[in-house]
Protein backbone atom coordinates (compact mmCIF):
# COMPACT_ATOMS: atom_id res chain seq x y z
CA UNK A 1 0.00 0.00 0.00
CA UNK A 2 1.48 3.09 -0.99
CA UNK A 3 1.90 6.17 1.91
CA UNK A 4 1.12 9.35 1.22
CA UNK A 5 2.02 12.30 3.29
CA UNK A 6 0.17 15.85 3.68
CA UNK A 7 2.51 17.27 0.72
CA UNK A 8 1.49 15.25 -1.31
CA UNK A 9 -2.42 15.93 -1.35
CA UNK A 10 -1.71 19.78 -1.41
CA UNK A 11 -2.24 21.32 -5.19
CA UNK A 12 0.20 21.81 -7.53
CA UNK A 13 1.13 25.64 -8.23
CA UNK A 14 -0.90 25.03 -11.37
CA UNK A 15 -3.77 23.86 -10.13
CA UNK A 16 -3.92 26.79 -7.77
CA UNK A 17 -3.37 29.35 -10.49
CA UNK A 18 -6.00 27.23 -12.02
CA UNK A 19 -8.74 27.22 -8.71
CA UNK A 20 -7.99 31.11 -8.02
CA UNK A 21 -8.64 31.82 -11.74
CA UNK A 22 -12.14 30.03 -11.34
CA UNK A 23 -13.34 32.08 -8.83
CA UNK A 24 -16.15 34.68 -9.30
CA UNK A 25 -14.36 37.81 -7.69
CA UNK A 26 -11.02 37.03 -9.90
CA UNK A 27 -12.57 36.61 -13.32
CA UNK A 28 -14.65 39.83 -12.81
CA UNK A 29 -11.67 41.63 -11.70
CA UNK A 30 -9.91 40.32 -14.85
CA UNK A 31 -12.88 41.57 -17.07
CA UNK A 32 -12.90 45.10 -15.29
CA UNK A 33 -8.96 44.94 -16.01
CA UNK A 34 -9.24 44.66 -19.83
CA UNK A 35 -12.27 47.35 -19.33
CA UNK A 36 -10.38 49.66 -18.27
CA UNK A 37 -7.46 49.13 -20.40
CA UNK A 38 -9.23 49.93 -23.46
CA UNK A 39 -10.39 52.90 -21.78
CA UNK A 40 -7.32 54.15 -21.19
CA UNK A 41 -5.69 53.06 -24.27
CA UNK A 42 -8.77 54.88 -26.26
CA UNK A 43 -8.05 57.67 -23.89
CA UNK A 44 -4.52 57.79 -24.41
CA UNK A 45 -4.81 57.28 -28.24
CA UNK A 46 -7.61 59.64 -29.26
CA UNK A 47 -8.74 61.69 -26.40
CA UNK A 48 -5.90 62.60 -24.74
CA UNK A 49 -4.29 64.31 -27.96
CA UNK A 50 -6.74 67.20 -28.05
CA UNK A 51 -6.54 68.13 -24.61
CA UNK A 52 -3.14 68.87 -24.90
CA UNK A 53 -1.58 71.88 -26.11
CA UNK A 54 -1.28 72.94 -29.23
CA UNK A 55 2.09 71.58 -31.14
CA UNK A 56 4.35 74.64 -32.15
CA UNK A 57 7.31 72.64 -32.24
CA UNK A 58 9.38 69.43 -33.27
CA UNK A 59 10.30 69.31 -29.30
CA UNK A 60 6.43 69.75 -28.58
CA UNK A 61 5.67 67.17 -31.13
CA UNK A 62 8.46 64.99 -28.96
CA UNK A 63 6.72 65.65 -25.49
CA UNK A 64 3.41 65.00 -26.68
CA UNK A 65 4.33 61.69 -28.41
CA UNK A 66 6.16 60.15 -24.72
CA UNK A 67 2.95 61.70 -23.38
CA UNK A 68 0.30 59.50 -25.42
CA UNK A 69 2.91 56.29 -25.56
CA UNK A 70 3.72 56.32 -21.99
CA UNK A 71 -0.48 56.19 -21.64
CA UNK A 72 -0.98 53.52 -23.05
CA UNK A 73 2.08 51.56 -21.94
CA UNK A 74 0.94 52.01 -18.43
CA UNK A 75 -2.60 51.72 -19.28
CA UNK A 76 -2.84 47.44 -17.96
CA UNK A 77 -1.25 48.56 -14.82
CA UNK A 78 -3.87 51.82 -14.19
CA UNK A 79 -6.56 49.18 -15.62
CA UNK A 80 -5.80 46.09 -13.47
CA UNK A 81 -5.22 48.25 -10.53
CA UNK A 82 -8.76 50.38 -10.94
CA UNK A 83 -10.21 47.25 -11.13
CA UNK A 84 -9.05 45.43 -8.09
CA UNK A 85 -10.12 48.36 -6.27
CA UNK A 86 -13.80 48.27 -8.61
CA UNK A 87 -14.56 44.71 -7.37
CA UNK A 88 -13.09 45.16 -3.45
CA UNK A 89 -15.99 47.68 -3.59
CA UNK A 90 -18.17 46.00 -5.23
CA UNK A 91 -17.90 43.09 -2.94
CA UNK A 92 -17.06 44.51 0.22
CA UNK A 93 -18.73 42.62 3.44
CA UNK A 94 -21.36 44.42 4.68
CA UNK A 95 -24.35 43.77 6.86
CA UNK A 96 -24.43 43.06 10.74
CA UNK A 97 -22.75 39.42 10.46
CA UNK A 98 -19.03 38.72 10.66
CA UNK A 99 -17.20 38.25 7.74
CA UNK A 100 -16.25 34.92 6.70
CA UNK A 101 -12.50 33.53 7.44
CA UNK A 102 -10.10 34.73 4.68
CA UNK A 103 -9.11 31.81 2.50
CA UNK A 104 -5.42 30.38 2.04
CA UNK A 105 -2.95 32.73 1.69
CA UNK A 106 -1.24 32.41 -2.08
CA UNK A 107 2.01 31.87 -1.61
CA UNK A 108 4.85 33.06 -3.71
CA UNK A 109 4.26 31.68 -7.57
CA UNK A 110 7.64 31.20 -9.46
CA UNK A 111 6.33 31.75 -13.18
CA UNK A 112 3.79 34.93 -12.57
CA UNK A 113 7.31 36.98 -10.25
CA UNK A 114 9.39 36.44 -12.64
CA UNK A 115 6.78 37.76 -15.46
CA UNK A 116 5.70 40.77 -13.49
CA UNK A 117 9.34 41.60 -12.64
CA UNK A 118 10.32 41.14 -16.42
CA UNK A 119 7.50 43.23 -17.30
CA UNK A 120 8.11 46.13 -14.98
CA UNK A 121 11.76 45.81 -15.92
CA UNK A 122 10.85 45.90 -19.88
CA UNK A 123 8.98 49.11 -19.33
CA UNK A 124 11.61 50.86 -17.15
CA UNK A 125 13.81 49.75 -19.90
CA UNK A 126 11.90 51.59 -22.43
CA UNK A 127 11.13 54.66 -19.87
CA UNK A 128 14.57 55.57 -19.71
CA UNK A 129 15.88 54.54 -23.37
CA UNK A 130 12.89 56.45 -24.91
CA UNK A 131 13.52 59.24 -22.67
CA UNK A 132 17.11 59.64 -23.09
CA UNK A 133 17.32 58.86 -27.08
CA UNK A 134 14.69 62.17 -27.32
CA UNK A 135 16.47 64.10 -25.23
CA UNK A 136 19.91 63.32 -27.36
CA UNK A 137 18.04 63.61 -30.56
CA UNK A 138 17.25 67.19 -29.16
CA UNK A 139 20.20 68.40 -27.96
CA UNK A 140 22.10 67.10 -31.14
CA UNK A 141 19.45 69.11 -33.71
CA UNK A 142 19.69 72.13 -31.18
CA UNK A 143 23.32 71.91 -31.33
CA UNK A 144 23.48 71.70 -34.85
CA UNK A 145 21.29 74.88 -35.10
CA UNK A 146 23.03 76.83 -32.07
CA UNK A 147 25.41 78.82 -35.05
CA UNK A 148 22.83 80.74 -36.56
CA UNK A 149 20.11 80.84 -33.34
CA UNK A 150 18.54 83.47 -32.21
CA UNK A 151 19.57 84.61 -28.79
CA UNK A 152 16.88 85.75 -26.26
CA UNK A 153 18.23 86.47 -22.54
CA UNK A 154 14.67 85.53 -20.50
CA UNK A 155 14.44 87.11 -16.96
CA UNK A 156 12.06 86.18 -14.42
CA UNK A 157 11.12 88.10 -11.62
CA UNK A 158 8.33 88.20 -9.26
CA UNK A 159 6.05 88.62 -11.35
CA UNK A 160 6.40 89.32 -14.71
CA UNK A 161 8.82 87.62 -17.61
CA UNK A 162 11.35 90.31 -19.68
CA UNK A 163 13.23 88.91 -22.86
CA UNK A 164 16.26 91.28 -24.07
CA UNK A 165 17.56 90.32 -27.69
CA UNK A 166 20.67 91.03 -27.49
CA UNK A 167 21.79 91.06 -31.47
CA UNK A 168 18.60 93.05 -32.36
CA UNK A 169 18.99 95.67 -29.12
CA UNK A 170 15.66 95.21 -27.90
CA UNK A 171 13.55 94.35 -24.32
CA UNK A 172 10.20 93.08 -24.47
CA UNK A 173 7.62 91.89 -21.76
CA UNK A 174 6.08 89.44 -24.69
CA UNK A 175 8.74 86.93 -26.41
CA UNK A 176 7.93 86.94 -30.43
CA UNK A 177 10.36 84.64 -32.57
CA UNK A 178 10.37 84.33 -36.30
CA UNK A 179 9.28 80.71 -37.33
CA UNK A 180 12.23 78.19 -38.22
CA UNK A 181 14.22 79.92 -37.13
CA UNK A 182 16.61 78.02 -34.10
CA UNK A 183 16.08 79.56 -30.49
CA UNK A 184 18.66 79.77 -27.60
CA UNK A 185 17.04 80.75 -24.45
CA UNK A 186 18.98 82.16 -22.18
CA UNK A 187 17.28 82.16 -18.88
CA UNK A 188 18.34 83.53 -15.36
CA UNK A 189 16.22 84.89 -12.27
CA UNK A 190 16.35 88.38 -10.97
CA UNK A 191 14.90 87.07 -7.42
CA UNK A 192 13.50 83.76 -6.42
CA UNK A 193 13.31 80.56 -8.49
CA UNK A 194 11.31 80.48 -11.55
CA UNK A 195 10.29 78.13 -14.36
CA UNK A 196 10.30 79.53 -17.72
CA UNK A 197 7.59 77.26 -19.63
CA UNK A 198 6.19 78.67 -22.87
CA UNK A 199 4.22 75.59 -22.91
CA UNK A 200 3.62 74.75 -26.74
CA UNK A 201 7.18 75.07 -27.72
CA UNK A 202 7.81 72.11 -25.73
CA UNK A 203 10.25 73.61 -23.43
CA UNK A 204 10.51 74.19 -19.51
CA UNK A 205 13.47 75.06 -17.33
CA UNK A 206 14.60 76.25 -14.21
CA UNK A 207 14.95 79.81 -14.42
CA UNK A 208 17.70 80.83 -11.20
CA UNK A 209 19.25 83.22 -9.29
CA UNK A 210 22.82 84.45 -10.77
CA UNK A 211 23.05 80.95 -12.94
CA UNK A 212 22.56 81.24 -16.33
CA UNK A 213 20.45 77.99 -18.03
CA UNK A 214 20.61 77.28 -21.65
CA UNK A 215 17.58 75.93 -23.64
CA UNK A 216 17.03 75.65 -26.98
CA UNK A 217 13.90 74.35 -29.62
CA UNK A 218 12.76 75.77 -33.43
CA UNK A 219 9.51 77.03 -33.40
CA UNK A 220 7.63 75.78 -36.83
CA UNK A 221 4.22 76.98 -36.81
CA UNK A 222 2.52 80.40 -36.33
CA UNK A 223 0.61 81.36 -33.75
CA UNK A 224 0.16 82.43 -30.13
CA UNK A 225 1.65 80.79 -27.22
CA UNK A 226 1.70 80.84 -23.76
CA UNK A 227 4.64 81.51 -21.91
CA UNK A 228 3.80 80.44 -18.24
CA UNK A 229 5.65 80.52 -14.27
CA UNK A 230 5.97 76.51 -13.63
CA UNK A 231 7.05 76.97 -9.92
CA UNK A 232 5.09 78.65 -7.16
CA UNK A 233 7.01 81.97 -6.52
CA UNK A 234 4.98 83.96 -4.44
CA UNK A 235 2.04 86.10 -3.97
CA UNK A 236 1.41 86.87 -7.85
CA UNK A 237 2.86 83.45 -9.45
CA UNK A 238 -0.67 82.81 -11.23
CA UNK A 239 -0.27 85.95 -13.00
CA UNK A 240 3.44 85.66 -13.83
CA UNK A 241 2.27 84.57 -17.56
CA UNK A 242 2.45 86.77 -21.00
CA UNK A 243 1.71 85.92 -24.35
CA UNK A 244 4.09 85.05 -26.83
CA UNK A 245 4.05 85.20 -31.03
CA UNK A 246 5.38 83.14 -33.51
CA UNK A 247 5.46 84.95 -36.59
CA UNK A 248 6.98 85.10 -40.24
CA UNK A 249 10.62 86.44 -40.72
CA UNK A 250 8.95 89.44 -42.07
CA UNK A 251 6.70 90.27 -39.44
CA UNK A 252 9.90 89.39 -36.54
CA UNK A 253 11.54 91.97 -38.48
CA UNK A 254 8.82 94.26 -38.34
CA UNK A 255 8.37 94.29 -34.80
CA UNK A 256 12.05 94.53 -34.60
CA UNK A 257 12.18 98.10 -36.57
CA UNK A 258 8.93 99.28 -34.33
CA UNK A 259 10.83 98.56 -30.93
CA UNK A 260 13.90 100.23 -31.97
CA UNK A 261 11.78 103.07 -33.33
CA UNK A 262 10.53 103.52 -29.54
CA UNK A 263 13.64 103.43 -28.01
CA UNK A 264 14.27 99.20 -28.01
CA UNK A 265 11.35 98.82 -25.10
CA UNK A 266 8.74 96.85 -26.55
CA UNK A 267 5.45 95.52 -25.44
CA UNK B 1 -30.60 38.37 -0.66
CA UNK B 2 -33.27 41.58 -0.90
CA UNK B 3 -31.50 43.05 2.18
CA UNK B 4 -27.87 42.54 0.87
CA UNK B 5 -28.82 44.25 -2.23
CA UNK B 6 -30.79 47.18 -0.70
CA UNK B 7 -27.17 47.21 1.76
CA UNK B 8 -25.40 46.95 -1.54
CA UNK B 9 -27.27 50.31 -3.17
CA UNK B 10 -26.68 52.19 -0.02
CA UNK B 11 -23.26 51.49 0.48
CA UNK B 12 -22.96 52.77 -3.23
CA UNK B 13 -25.09 56.24 -2.88
CA UNK B 14 -23.14 56.96 0.06
CA UNK B 15 -20.23 56.46 -1.50
CA UNK B 16 -21.42 58.57 -4.66
CA UNK B 17 -22.98 61.48 -2.20
CA UNK B 18 -18.97 61.34 -0.51
CA UNK B 19 -17.38 61.48 -3.44
CA UNK B 20 -19.85 64.56 -4.53
CA UNK B 21 -19.63 65.99 -1.40
CA UNK B 22 -16.23 66.03 -1.67
CA UNK B 23 -15.60 67.74 -4.62
CA UNK B 24 -18.24 70.26 -3.97
CA UNK B 25 -16.46 71.32 -1.07
CA UNK B 26 -13.24 71.73 -1.99
CA UNK B 27 -14.39 73.15 -5.22
CA UNK B 28 -16.81 75.90 -3.30
CA UNK B 29 -13.80 76.95 -0.90
CA UNK B 30 -11.22 77.32 -3.73
CA UNK B 31 -13.75 79.74 -5.64
CA UNK B 32 -14.28 81.16 -2.39
CA UNK B 33 -10.72 82.20 -1.99
CA UNK B 34 -10.77 82.90 -5.65
CA UNK B 35 -13.23 85.75 -5.41
CA UNK B 36 -12.42 86.96 -2.45
CA UNK B 37 -8.60 86.91 -3.18
CA UNK B 38 -8.90 90.99 -2.89
CA UNK B 39 -11.62 91.19 -0.55
CA UNK B 40 -12.41 94.88 1.33
CA UNK B 41 -9.81 96.55 -1.00
CA UNK B 42 -10.22 99.99 -1.10
CA UNK B 43 -11.71 100.56 -5.17
CA UNK B 44 -11.31 103.36 -6.85
CA UNK B 45 -14.01 103.64 -10.17
CA UNK B 46 -12.02 106.34 -12.78
CA UNK B 47 -14.52 109.36 -13.44
CA UNK B 48 -15.06 110.24 -17.13
CA UNK B 49 -14.78 113.75 -17.76
CA UNK B 50 -15.36 113.92 -21.62
CA UNK B 51 -13.66 112.32 -24.21
CA UNK B 52 -10.24 112.68 -26.32
CA UNK B 53 -8.40 111.15 -29.14
CA UNK B 54 -5.65 109.28 -29.20
CA UNK B 55 -2.50 109.27 -31.21
CA UNK B 56 -3.96 106.50 -33.12
CA UNK B 57 -6.82 108.70 -34.23
CA UNK B 58 -9.19 107.21 -32.45
CA UNK B 59 -11.86 108.88 -29.89
CA UNK B 60 -11.85 107.69 -26.60
CA UNK B 61 -14.00 108.45 -23.36
CA UNK B 62 -11.20 110.32 -20.70
CA UNK B 63 -10.92 108.37 -17.38
CA UNK B 64 -9.47 109.65 -14.62
CA UNK B 65 -7.73 107.89 -11.45
CA UNK B 66 -5.83 109.63 -8.34
CA UNK B 67 -3.89 107.41 -5.93
CA UNK B 68 -0.54 107.70 -3.66
CA UNK B 69 2.51 106.22 -3.38
CA UNK B 70 3.74 106.65 0.43
CA UNK B 71 6.88 105.23 2.73
CA UNK B 72 4.73 104.16 5.75
CA UNK B 73 1.16 104.49 7.37
CA UNK B 74 2.32 107.25 9.09
CA UNK B 75 3.30 109.37 5.84
CA UNK B 76 0.23 108.41 4.25
CA UNK B 77 -1.89 109.55 7.10
CA UNK B 78 0.17 112.59 7.21
CA UNK B 79 -1.07 112.99 3.69
CA UNK B 80 -4.45 112.41 4.78
CA UNK B 81 -4.29 109.47 2.30
CA UNK B 82 -3.92 106.23 4.69
CA UNK B 83 -6.94 103.85 3.56
CA UNK B 84 -4.53 100.43 2.50
CA UNK B 85 -1.89 100.61 5.12
CA UNK B 86 -2.37 98.93 8.70
CA UNK B 87 -0.92 100.55 11.52
CA UNK B 88 -0.41 96.96 12.51
CA UNK B 89 2.72 97.39 9.92
CA UNK B 90 4.37 100.97 10.80
CA UNK B 91 7.47 100.44 9.03
CA UNK B 92 5.43 99.01 5.77
CA UNK B 93 4.81 101.08 2.26
CA UNK B 94 1.69 101.41 0.21
CA UNK B 95 0.07 102.44 -2.73
CA UNK B 96 -2.82 104.25 -1.38
CA UNK B 97 -5.28 104.97 -0.63
CA UNK B 98 -7.10 102.86 -3.40
CA UNK B 99 -5.51 99.44 -4.53
CA UNK B 100 -8.51 98.14 -6.90
CA UNK B 101 -9.12 100.11 -9.76
CA UNK B 102 -11.90 99.87 -11.87
CA UNK B 103 -11.79 101.57 -15.36
CA UNK B 104 -13.97 101.71 -18.15
CA UNK B 105 -13.67 99.63 -21.36
CA UNK B 106 -11.66 101.14 -24.81
CA UNK B 107 -11.23 104.35 -22.78
CA UNK B 108 -8.04 106.39 -22.44
CA UNK B 109 -7.00 106.52 -18.86
CA UNK B 110 -5.15 109.02 -17.28
CA UNK B 111 -3.59 108.42 -13.41
CA UNK B 112 -2.08 110.81 -11.44
CA UNK B 113 0.28 109.04 -8.61
CA UNK B 114 1.47 110.92 -5.81
CA UNK B 115 4.87 109.59 -4.72
CA UNK B 116 6.67 109.85 -1.44
CA UNK B 117 9.34 107.31 -0.97
CA UNK B 118 12.88 106.49 -1.65
CA UNK B 119 14.28 104.11 -4.08
CA UNK B 120 16.98 101.94 -4.55
CA UNK B 121 18.18 99.37 -7.22
CA UNK B 122 15.80 97.29 -9.18
CA UNK B 123 16.25 93.28 -9.37
CA UNK B 124 15.42 93.86 -13.11
CA UNK B 125 16.37 96.94 -15.00
CA UNK B 126 13.62 96.09 -17.68
CA UNK B 127 11.26 97.56 -14.89
CA UNK B 128 13.05 100.78 -14.88
CA UNK B 129 10.93 101.10 -18.44
CA UNK B 130 7.99 102.91 -19.12
CA UNK B 131 6.15 100.13 -21.31
CA UNK B 132 2.34 100.38 -22.12
CA UNK B 133 1.34 103.97 -21.99
CA UNK B 134 0.12 106.09 -24.81
CA UNK B 135 3.47 107.62 -26.59
CA UNK B 136 5.70 105.24 -24.26
CA UNK B 137 6.25 107.79 -21.93
CA UNK B 138 5.17 109.35 -18.46
CA UNK B 139 5.41 112.74 -16.97
CA UNK B 140 7.12 113.30 -13.97
CA UNK B 141 6.36 116.72 -12.28
CA UNK B 142 6.10 117.76 -15.72
CA UNK B 143 8.07 116.62 -18.28
CA UNK B 144 8.42 113.23 -20.04
CA UNK B 145 10.65 110.36 -20.05
CA UNK B 146 10.59 107.14 -20.67
CA UNK B 147 12.93 105.32 -18.08
CA UNK B 148 14.42 105.86 -15.13
CA UNK B 149 18.14 104.72 -13.85
CA UNK B 150 17.49 101.23 -12.85
CA UNK B 151 19.08 102.17 -9.35
CA UNK B 152 17.00 105.26 -8.73
CA UNK B 153 13.57 103.56 -8.95
CA UNK B 154 11.04 104.20 -6.37
CA UNK B 155 8.47 101.34 -7.22
CA UNK B 156 6.87 100.05 -10.03
CA UNK B 157 3.29 99.92 -10.90
CA UNK B 158 3.13 97.21 -13.25
CA UNK B 159 0.01 96.06 -14.70
CA UNK B 160 -0.49 92.72 -16.00
CA UNK B 161 -3.02 89.50 -16.42
CA UNK B 162 -3.51 86.22 -17.81
CA UNK B 163 -3.19 85.97 -21.21
CA UNK B 164 -6.21 84.24 -21.98
CA UNK B 165 -8.51 84.26 -24.82
CA UNK B 166 -11.39 85.89 -23.14
CA UNK B 167 -10.05 88.97 -22.37
CA UNK B 168 -8.01 91.32 -23.89
CA UNK B 169 -4.22 91.65 -23.12
CA UNK B 170 -3.14 95.13 -20.55
CA UNK B 171 0.48 95.44 -19.68
CA UNK B 172 1.82 98.25 -18.38
CA UNK B 173 4.56 99.46 -16.64
CA UNK B 174 5.27 102.62 -14.89
CA UNK B 175 8.75 103.09 -12.58
CA UNK B 176 7.89 105.20 -9.54
CA UNK B 177 11.08 108.04 -9.10
CA UNK B 178 12.02 108.16 -5.49
CA UNK B 179 12.18 111.12 -3.51
CA UNK B 180 14.65 113.72 -3.43
CA UNK B 181 16.75 114.31 -0.22
CA UNK B 182 15.78 116.53 2.00
CA UNK B 183 12.68 118.82 0.31
CA UNK B 184 9.63 119.35 1.90
CA UNK B 185 6.24 119.54 1.00
CA UNK B 186 5.80 122.87 2.04
CA UNK B 187 8.07 124.89 4.12
CA UNK B 188 8.13 124.17 7.11
CA UNK B 189 6.39 120.91 7.25
CA UNK B 190 7.93 117.49 7.96
CA UNK B 191 6.81 115.48 4.73
CA UNK B 192 9.79 114.79 2.64
CA UNK B 193 9.29 116.57 -1.28
CA UNK B 194 7.42 114.15 -3.30
CA UNK B 195 6.71 113.80 -7.00
CA UNK B 196 3.70 113.85 -9.31
CA UNK B 197 3.69 111.35 -12.36
CA UNK B 198 1.35 111.00 -14.94
CA UNK B 199 0.54 108.51 -17.21
CA UNK B 200 -2.36 107.33 -19.56
CA UNK B 201 -2.87 103.95 -21.49
CA UNK B 202 -6.05 102.51 -23.57
CA UNK B 203 -8.03 99.93 -21.97
CA UNK B 204 -9.11 96.84 -24.34
CA UNK B 205 -12.25 95.00 -23.32
CA UNK B 206 -13.34 93.69 -20.13
CA UNK B 207 -11.38 91.68 -17.91
CA UNK B 208 -9.35 91.05 -14.70
CA UNK B 209 -6.09 92.38 -14.03
CA UNK B 210 -3.41 92.71 -11.15
CA UNK B 211 -0.95 95.26 -10.44
CA UNK B 212 2.23 94.62 -8.55
CA UNK B 213 5.60 96.16 -7.45
CA UNK B 214 8.42 94.88 -9.30
CA UNK B 215 10.74 96.41 -6.99
CA UNK B 216 11.70 94.18 -3.73
CA UNK B 217 10.72 96.50 -0.90
CA UNK B 218 9.52 93.70 1.28
CA UNK B 219 12.13 92.69 4.14
CA UNK B 220 14.98 90.30 3.78
CA UNK B 221 12.65 87.33 3.41
CA UNK B 222 13.11 85.96 0.03
CA UNK B 223 15.14 88.36 -1.51
CA UNK B 224 12.99 91.38 -0.69
CA UNK B 225 9.72 89.65 -1.15
CA UNK B 226 8.64 89.19 2.32
CA UNK B 227 6.72 91.27 4.33
CA UNK B 228 4.90 93.67 2.04
CA UNK B 229 5.32 91.86 -1.04
CA UNK B 230 3.96 88.72 0.03
CA UNK B 231 0.88 90.47 1.41
CA UNK B 232 -2.27 91.43 -1.07
CA UNK B 233 -2.41 95.08 -1.00
CA UNK B 234 0.13 97.63 -0.14
CA UNK B 235 2.54 96.62 -3.07
CA UNK B 236 -0.19 94.66 -5.14
CA UNK B 237 -4.47 94.96 -6.13
CA UNK B 238 -6.94 94.66 -8.80
CA UNK B 239 -7.62 96.17 -11.96
CA UNK B 240 -11.32 95.62 -13.08
CA UNK B 241 -11.95 96.83 -16.78
CA UNK B 242 -15.84 96.99 -17.46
Amino acid sequence: MAHHDDQDLLPTPGQRVGTFLKRKDVSQTFVLGIFFTAVFVVLGLWVYPHWMPNVMSKEMQGNEDIMIWFTVISAPIAGVVLAIAMESFINMHRGDTPPPEDGPGIKTHGPVVVIWSAVSVLFTIVAIVWGITEMNTWSSDALAGSNNALVVDVTGSQWNWSFNYPAQGITSHELNLPINQPVEFRVISADVNHSFWPVQLGVKVDANRLSTTIARTTPDKLGVFDVKCAELCGLNHAYMETAGHVESVADFNNWVSQAKATGGTQQ
Amino acid sequence: MASTTASKSKTALGAVVAIALGIAVVAGVGVELHAHSYLNAPTETATINGTITAPDGKSYPHAFITDGLYADPIDSKAHGACATCDGGHPTWPSYGPFTHFVLPAHAYVTVTMHVYDGGEKLNSPYFANVVGTVGGTMNVDGKDVASLAPDGVQHTFTIHGLPTETQDPLFVNIPMPKTGDGGQDQAGSPLPKGHVVTFSFITGGKGNYVWNCEYPCGDTTYQGFGAVMGSQGYMSGKVTVL
